[in-house]
């Protein structure tokens, strides 16, 4: 269970470009469940994933997970718990190191690292098998650099480095977003199967209305900070990518919404 | 004619070209890898060349004095990678402000601004022989001792160690992501860095069998020339190949001014540096002219 007690965080405090990002989030995320998580620019969406990751540390509030107090463990302190993909695909891998040393890294993931070989025998072995699982054809690029593959690619290898170490919790920071359309449907796919497969407690931050109801068990609107909507079960079934662009135009007036968000 | 250089003076080029790829590889750990401009190596040169002397002229064995510099330079190191993590100066300043203060420590070592070795054995006293003048041992000495080091510092940037160290220039907040410290790394590297710096340090001052406070002066570009020459012939991004490449790019770079010293009409030894910054200048100009691949980092 992660639970959120009322998490606020201010960027720039009692400067002039102070921001009260998030204003008292309460949140109880059971294990197992798949999140997916809306709202518009600016909203606190993306801050929210931040404060789970450790890169954004709560001005105020409590984050515990399975009832022990994360709340000042950094991003490093967190890692053996928390497994990400970034939207953009050259910020969660590295276009300077091969395939396999990208896939190296991930698979020591919250692990002390030593002075042994960070590619052995083995480990190559279960890179390979894992990257056969794409039908990329990656398995038998294990050497090239990360950089010379394309976006999509990048991301799907980094879904795997994602799953290569056992994690609790699973954070999507609209990892499609930056793709083209098929490349988006392959990734989701993908990430249906590796939550299914690997029992992760997920979070998925998207832009498209469209996504977040196909996917996941639960889905939150996050709007000025705050939980607006919190949908589960038959509720959720029931509800459209009309009615939450209805709820939208409540909240925000009709001229803020998203282009983006009435084209998905 | 220009193209005529003595064997003493090609070996004399080739000697200090293999002492300055200790420094390009220290260089290559701050710059490239760590993407940290570091300028310590102008205090830490001399201070490996400060210690070491210090150390064989009171009765230390030459090995282990070459050692207590390397000591010595990884805490420098350390100095400058506190400034910036904990104190959270900009890394450049940082290293700035460490070499400042490197300088007058140097005078302290040495109790003064040079001091000459002229007794005591070195590293290179029990492999002189008859049967081969010192001109030609010396730089098979520093060549072995070279290959030593790529090979040591190859397997460390193949362990997991090394490869977090590696990542956490290229992308630091996916290395965080991936539970790297990239605190703890930037440390590590900056230690070792400028212990690899100090060891050139220490093998110049028992080469020429003195330490001068002065002798940091420039080593910084005399790094980056190895290092970017080096890149020009090893390309490759395979770890192994910029480690080789450094000791190439700073013999390359070391023949060829032995060449202009003494090829171009006029040239004197005081000409050293400003042909040194021009051959730099030259060769970045042409990398971002003809080559930006090798400027790539994501």
């Amino acid at each position: 269970m992660i639970e959120l007690d009322d998490i606020h965080v201010i960027f720039n405090k009692g400067k002039p470009l102070e921001k009260h990002a998030l204003k008292g989030i309460n949140l109880k995320i059971a294990n197992g469940s798949f999140v997916t998580v809306i709202g518009s620019n600016g909203s606190g969406k993306s801050t929210l994933l931040g404060t789970l990751a450790g890169d954004v540390l709560p001005t105020k509030g409590r984050i515990c997970f399975n009832d022990i107090d994360i709340s000042h463990q950094n991003t490093t302190r967190r890692a053996a718990l928390v497994a990400r993909v970034f939207q953009d695909p050259l910020i969660g891998s590295c276009g300077n190191l091969s395939i396999e040393e990208n896939l190296a890294l991930a698979f020591q993931r919250g692990k002390n690292r030593g002075l042994g070989l960070a590619l052995k025998k083995r480990n190559r072995e279960l890179f390979r098998q894992r990257l056969s699982e794409l039908n990329l054809g990656l398995e038998n690029r294990l050497h090239e650099m990360m950089g010379s593959l394309s976006g999509g690619q990048r991301q799907a290898v980094s879904l795997i480095m994602a799953t290569l170490s056992t994690s609790d919790i699973l954070l999507l920071d609209e990892h499609t977003a930056a793709l083209d359309p098929s490349m988006a449907e392959f990734i989701m796919k993908l990430t249906h199967e590796f939550v299914e497969n690997h029992r992760f407690t997920t979070l998925m931050v998207t832009h498209s209305m469209r996504q977040a109801l196909d996917f996941g068990t639960r889905t939150i609107m996050i709007d000025d900070g705050k939980v607006i909507l919190d949908v589960t079960g038959e509720q959720r079934n029931k509800l459209t990518v009309n009615d939450l662009i209805e709820m939208f135009h409540r909240v925000r007036g009709q001229a803020d919404i998203d282009g983006e968000m009435l084209v998905n | 004619m220009w193209w005529y250089l003595s064997q003493n003076a090609l070996l004399g080029a080739v000697e200090s070209g293999l002492i300055y790829g200790f420094v390009g590889l220290g260089v290559y750990i701050s710059f490239r890898v760590l993407d940290f401009p570091d300028l310590t190596v102008e205090g830490s040169f001399p201070l490996g060349a400060a210690v070491v002397v210090v150390a064989i002229l009171a009765g230390y064995d030459p090995w282990l004095a070459t050692l207590f510099a390397a000591i010595a330079g990884a805490l420098a190191g350390l100095v400058t990678a506190a400034l910036n993590q904990i104190g959270k100066i900009p890394n450049l300043l940082a290293s700035i402000l460490t070499s400042t203060a490197l300088y007058s420590v140097n005078l302290h070592i040495l109790g003064g601004a040079n001091v000459p070795l002229m007794t005591g054995d070195t590293i290179f006293t029990p492999f002189s022989s008859s049967q081969i003048s010192d001109a030609v041992m010396r730089p098979l000495v520093l060549a072995f001792l070279g290959i030593i080091i790529i090979a040591l510092l190859w397997r460390y940037f193949e362990s997991n160690s090394g490869l977090a160290m590696r990542a956490t220039g290229v992308n630091p907040r996916m290395s965080r992501a991936q539970g790297v410290s990239t605190a703890a790394q930037i440390f590590i590297g900056m230690a070792l860095s400028n212990a690899l710096v100090a060891i050139g340090g220490a093998l110049f001052a028992q080469v020429n069998r003195y330490a001068d406070s002065s002798l940091g002066i420039g080593t910084i570009v005399l790094g980056l020339a190895a290092v970017i020459i080096g890149s020009t012939f090893m390309p490759w991004k395979r770890i192994i190949f910029p480690l080789i490449g450094c000791f190439i790019g700073s013999i390359v770079y070391w023949v060829a001014l032995a060449y202009a010293l003494n090829g171009i009409p006029g040239m004197t030894p005081f000409d050293l540096n400003l042909v040194t910054a021009g051959l730099i200048a030259f060769v970045l100009i042409a990398i971002g002219k003809f080559g930006g691949a090798l400027n790539d980092r994501t």
